[in-house]
């Protein structure tokens, strides 16, 4: 009795595995979803407050909003990569235009003088000023709390606890919100 | 013990005597793309490490002796953080550049296709930069200018805003490639804006005998309200309706007129439709 138990499962088994193996995306044969469109990565963990009411001449859209929370968080978390590891192969998920070719050159220079800087990045208080009325351009204020260490090499030559104000241009890429300027103002 | 103890506060004095000694000084004032001076004080040999928006350099430097930086070293606007390592000690100091006068516009207009007599259909936002890219919030009057030939041109000046300005204008009664010119000073932009006609307006279609007991159908000439052509390829729609059956055939504007072959049917009643817009209906075999 045991053994035609046993011998039941394992079918089942068989074919549970069989069932789910033909339903797995890695088969050629089913057609291309949305559900298979490559996801935007949305685990940056630089921390975003949006404040879109400031915006004229349009109002900024609910889906908009989230988007540039997503979009301008994940651009901070690929800076901070790229200026402590000195990489800017990644830069183009975040940055375009003017500010992708600054950042770019920061961490060339960087490397040529074996410097990196390091941000611990404790939050942003990001405005809408200003939103096209088409919709395909943004610009913002931001307000960001950070901790800046600039290190020659492994050795710590400067660290501060800083609270910077930037205005932001942001524009619609492919298929997100990319930072095309980034320009620090002076502390108030 | 006593001499230990003095050998300590000895190094210390020294310590404190060498980073008082040195200092860093930025300028009040400093303008992106221009070359500026950092001042030091003190004396011996230091290492200066100035990060910024673009640029990062660490250079020797003599304490007590400028140091210049080249205007592409300072070309990007923003807050530039200077270090300054003289033995155990480091001075930082933090100094802004600020963006030049703009002289580049960016100019977004759109859409690049509009239907003509449209209110508020098309708008054109300015982004103001100067010579090195970075966005200038000097004051600025932009001046906006939509003309399209055959038609007075509509223009006017809007104040920049935190290195912004934007307009709306309507789109013109005319078809045709609309200019639309944003200008600053001798500095201007032009984007070329296709105006087409609007809807179909005097829908009208005459009919005539055809081969094989059918009837042509065509249209006069489609024109707008504003009497601009409408384009080629827009559908007019033809509908035979003789109350038992009904038929429809969609046909192109080609050369300005549509049409299209119906069956003769007897007393049947054809009308035409494009859009949202109705003609003229003519009844067969009677009167119309």
């Amino acid at each position: 009795m045991k053994r035609i138990v046993m011998m039941i499962t394992i079918v089942l088994a068989i074919l549970v595995a069989g069932v789910a193996l033909k339903a797995s995306p890695t088969d050629d044969k089913q057609p291309p979803t949305a559900i298979a469109l490559p996801s935007l990565p949305s685990n940056s963990s630089v921390k975003v407050e949006f404040d879109g009411s400031p915006a004229t001449p349009r109002a900024v859209e609910d889906t908009t909003e989230r988007a540039i929370v997503r979009d301008y968080s994940n651009a901070w978390s690929v800076m901070a990569s790229a200026l402590e590891n000195n990489r800017a192969d990644n830069i183009a998920a975040g940055f375009t235009g003017n500010a992708q070719e600054r950042l770019a050159g920061r961490v060339r220079e960087q490397q040529r003088a074996g410097l990196r800087t390091r941000y611990v990045d404790h939050g942003h208080k990001l405005q809408a000023v200003f939103y096209s009325p088409e919709g395909s351009a943004m610009q913002l204020h931001d307000t960001a709390k950070l901790e800046e260490q600039i290190l020659d090499g492994d050795a710590v030559v400067s660290s501060r606890d800083i609270t910077a104000s930037y205005v932001v241009l942001m524009t619609v890429g492919e298929d997100r919100w990319k930072v095309r300027l980034l320009q620090e103002l002076p502390s108030k | 013990m006593m001499r230990r103890i003095g050998k300590l506060c000895f190094m210390i004095c020294v310590s404190c005597a060498i980073a008082v000694g040195q200092d860093l000084k930025a300028p009040d004032h400093a303008v992106a793309g221009a070359a500026l001076k950092l001042e030091t004080s003190g004396s011996g040999d230091a290492t200066l490490y100035l990060l910024g928006p673009g640029s990062a350099i660490k250079r020797s430097v003599k304490l007590g002796e400028p140091v210049e930086l080249k205007p592409e070293e300072v070309s990007g606007s923003g807050v530039y953080t200077a270090v300054l390592k003289s033995g155990g000690a480091n001075v930082t100091r933090t100094f802004y550049v600020a963006p030049a006068a703009p002289s580049n516009l960016v100019f977004l207009a759109r859409p690049s296709r509009v239907a003509v007599g449209q209110k508020d259909a098309l708008s054109g936002v300015i982004f103001l930069f100067d010579a090195n890219k970075n966005l200038s919030f000097a004051p600025a009057d932009i001046h906006f200018e939509l003309a399209v030939s055959g038609a007075a041109a509509a223009a006017r000046s809007v104040a920049a805003h935190n290195g912004i300005a934007w307009t709306r204008f309507d789109s013109a009664r005319r078809e045709g490639a609309a200019q639309f010119v944003a200008s600053l000073g001798e500095t201007s932009v032009r984007r070329v804006v296709q105006l087409t006609a609007s809807e179909p307006c005097n829908l009208r279609f005459r009919t005539a005998p055809a081969k094989d007991h059918n009837v042509v159908v065509e249209t006069d000439p489609v024109r707008d309200c504003a009497g601009n052509p409408v384009p080629d390829g827009t559908i007019v729609t033809f509908i035979e309706n003789d109350g038992k059956t009904r038929s429809t055939i969609d046909a192109r504007i080609k050369r300005g007129v549509a049409r299209a072959e119906l069956p003769a049917t007897p007393n049947a009643t054809i009308s035409a439709a494009s859009g949202v817009v109705l003609g003229n209906e003519i009844r067969l075999g009677g009167g119309r």
